[in-house]
């Protein structure tokens, strides 16, 4: 069954290794859709977050292909219903004096917070789950958006679990 | 002890056990090969005709020991010819350390002369590679190379240093390599549901490949082999694994197997899968391969599982291990009802008896001959193309690393250098390398080798005069249209190998072959036969390719 699931990824943080794990996806074909690479918390290991598309095969397929890199010592699915995966956007939105007060408003039923109110633009910042920042993106269309950019997805187990090494 | 970076390689080197390496020599490596000059009496060093030949060279070196092969090589262009050997051993999963000089630290990144970042270039083809800036870090990383490529499934690994590392002193303690030990990943509860498998089936087969040479697990196939009474059919990597002569043994499987293999798949109710990864040259159309069939897979990389075909039951670990573990959890078992079916088979696959000409030699002949003037201790290596295909039909293996070929990238130009390395790892023992006019064009420079080091080779070039296998493809599939197959070259082989010091023989037609092949390989000591074959000689049976058995083509015009 052809569905997205998000991998979590300790890696030695040497030089090359986010090239390693980004050649490997390209060759084997791997469909990513988010890739974020930071510190794990664990000294001498970046922790990596990757959401992929694809069936159950290639999922598993995806983490025995990541496990064979030499850097990489942890590599694991984080299931849907026991993890959170919140990414964080940046988006400047087209407003003019008569809109502004609408699309602040609308904004704030999202969550998302001013940053900065340039002559012509606002400009918002919001977090949450990667469904909540498609619908904020979605509903500030309209009044058309001048830039954004989004972290990627940040993702951990619920519970105690963790990944470690 | 205080070294320079140069001698500390020498001592890892020799931690490991290597007494042989394979390279050329150039700007950025002067400080390893004045290292090289002062261990000449522990490390001998093979100079190559091209880096690409010292890369096969260690490669043939590491098949027929079944030690890490070394190939040094210096930066930019010496480095960049070694990446079709790496990616050589890389596809046949193959243990090899490749060690190239680079620009020192201050050039690097500046486009300096002779510099290349072959750690980028080689990063798809390597099993892991390192660029070592800090002479401080160079004795563990060495030793981390040599643990990478010789653990768990085997492969390349390529070492860049700068050339101001190779000068650099630091103190250098040495130290014994740890044994490798692979984990058991599979469970005991793994192995009782696959041996329940196993003993329900009616009509089992064990599909091997280059994993249980790999592994030196032959004795453990065969055991188990013989306890299911199962017959056994092998991918050309597994060649020599499991002895061609034993009764359960039915020959290569794939695109040029045999009938009764083919048969075999598909009527089978159970595949056994050794140290194989279901390639399309094996499986065809992956989704039809054995439909019917539960698989059980053996292999020490599990990514090998569910890659390319569904797989029931998986076993990861060391081969030894797991075929060990699995003969014990099965009962004995008695299949002669499947095999005298396969015996059918076999018949009606009739192995195809050519008749002699007066005006070529036919291969089937050529390599009867070679196969009846050679022991089972011999090492047979060859190019790729038609010829290899026609060699790993008929000679018959009986043992282990006595087989050098590029399976998986299917390399011409690999013959030479492979030979080389053969023939230096074995030299008691008589080196055969089967290639093609096509492929020895491509690396015939290893001659210069082949000379220097007065190596016990007999090179027959089935000579066709064209580009065999991609012409019987164009005959098959594209109208017979020959584009640039047919190129009808002049060369005499013969004259060739005289004017590079080694002795140049003929093979006319049949009546030839047998005096002239006994006289090649008795002599001792390089010769190349160049052998007048067809051009139209076709390589069957053929399975076209994502095909099965049904579609197998057993006649062309």
């Amino acid at each position: 069954m052809e569905n997205k699931q998000i991998i979590g990824i300790l890696a030695h943080n040497h030089p090359g290794v986010l090239l390693r794990i980004t050649s490997l996806i390209s060759r084997r074909g791997f469909n990513i859709d988010s890739l974020t690479a930071s510190p794990s918390g664990i000294e001498g290991y970046s922790r990596l977050t990757v959401r992929i598309s694809g069936d159950d095969d290639q999922v598993e397929q995806f983490i025995n292909q990541m496990l064979k890199i030499v850097d990489i010592k942890k590599a694991e699915v984080l299931p849907d219903d026991s993890s959170v995966a919140m990414e964080l956007i940046l988006i400047k939105v087209n407003a003019d004096q008569k809109n502004k007060n609408d699309i602040i408003s609308l904004t704030s039923t999202y969550h998302a917070s001013l940053v900065n109110l340039g002559s012509k633009s606002l400009t918002f910042r919001a977090s949450g789950t990667p469904d909540q920042i498609d619908t904020l993106i979605t509903s500030l269309r309209p009044y058309g958006i001048l830039e954004m950019a989004r972290t990627g997805i940040a993702s951990l187990e619920t519970g105690d679990n963790c990944l470690t090494i | 002890m205080q070294l320079n970076g140069s001698e500390i390689i020498a001592e890892c080197l020799l931690e490991q056990g290597v007494d042989t390496v394979f390279g050329y020599p150039g700007g950025a490596v002067l400080n390893i090969y004045d290292a090289l000059y002062k261990y000449s009496d522990r490390i001998t060093h093979i100079l190559s005709s091209h880096e690409q030949g010292a890369a096969h060279a260690a490669d043939g070196y590491a098949r027929t020991t079944g030690k890490c092969g070394v190939v040094i090589a210096t930066s930019g262009p010496g480095a960049t010819n070694l990446v079709t050997g790496i990616a050589t051993a890389y596809m046949d999963s193959i243990p090899m350390v490749a060690i190239t000089g680079n620009v020192s630290n201050d050039l690097l990144a500046r486009d300096s002369f002779q510099e290349v970042d072959i750690c980028g270039i080689t990063l798809p083809v390597t099993k892991h590679n390192f660029i070592v800036k800090n002479v401080k870090d160079l004795a563990n990383v060495i030793r981390k190379a040599f643990r990478i490529a010789m653990s768990g499934r085997k492969g390349p690994v390529l070492i860049d240093i700068p050339k101001d590392v190779t000068a650099a002193v630091c103190e250098y303690t040495k130290e014994i390599p740890e044994k490798i030990e692979n984990p058991l990943l599979s469970e005991p509860s793994d192995f009782a549901a696959a041996a329940k498998a196993v003993n329900s089936a009616k009509r089992p087969m064990i599909y091997m490949g280059g994993g249980v040479v790999s592994a030196d697990a032959e004795k453990q196939l065969l055991e188990f082999a013989e306890k299911t009474d199962c017959p056994v059919a092998t991918s050309i990597m597994g060649l020599g694994g499991f002895p061609s002569s034993h009764r359960l043994f039915i020959g290569t499987i794939g695109m040029h197997g045999g009938y009764e293999t083919g048969k075999a798949t598909d009527n089978c109710d159970l595949i056994v899968t050794v140290g194989a990864r279901f390639s399309d040259r094996v499986a065809g159309d992956r989704k039809k391969f054995a439909k019917d069939a539960v698989i059980i897979q053996l292999d020490i990389d599990k990514a090998e599982i569910n890659k390319n075909v569904r797989i029931d039951y998986s076993l990861v670990g060391d081969l030894k291990d797991t075929l060990k573990k699995l003969t014990e959890s099965v009962e004995k078992a008695d299949h002669s009802e499947w095999t005298a079916m396969l015996s059918e088979w076999a018949k009606k696959s009739g192995v195809t008896e050519t008749p002699k000409s007066d005006k070529y030699a036919h291969p089937y002949h050529v390599i009867d001959i070679v196969r009846s003037l050679t022991k089972d201790d011999d090492i047979i290596v060859t190019d790729v193309g038609q010829h290899q295909m026609w060699v790993s039909q008929r000679y018959s293996f009986e043992k282990p690393r006595r087989w050098c070929t590029s399976g998986g990238l299917g390399t011409m130009g690999y013959g030479m250098g492979a030979a080389v390395g053969a023939a230096v790892a074995a030299p008691d023992k008589k080196v055969v390398l089967f290639t093609g006019d096509g492929s020895f064009h491509m690396n015939l420079n290893e001659l210069a080798t082949v000379c220097s080091y007065d190596l016990n080779i007999t090179i027959v070039v089935l000579n066709n005069t064209v580009l065999g296998m991609v012409r019987q493809w164009q005959k098959l599939f594209y109208g017979s249209r020959f584009s640039q197959t047919d190129p009808h070259r002049k060369t005499n082989f013969a004259a060739v190998a005289e004017a590079f010091g080694v002795k140049g023989m003929r093979i006319n037609n049949d009546d030839d072959a047998e005096n002239v092949l006994r006289e090649a390989i008795s002599f001792a000591g390089p010769v190349v036969v160049d052998c007048s074959v067809s051009p139209d000689e076709n390589v069957l049976p053929m399975i076209p390719p994502g095909k099965t058995v049904d579609d197998m083509i057993t006649e062309m015009e």
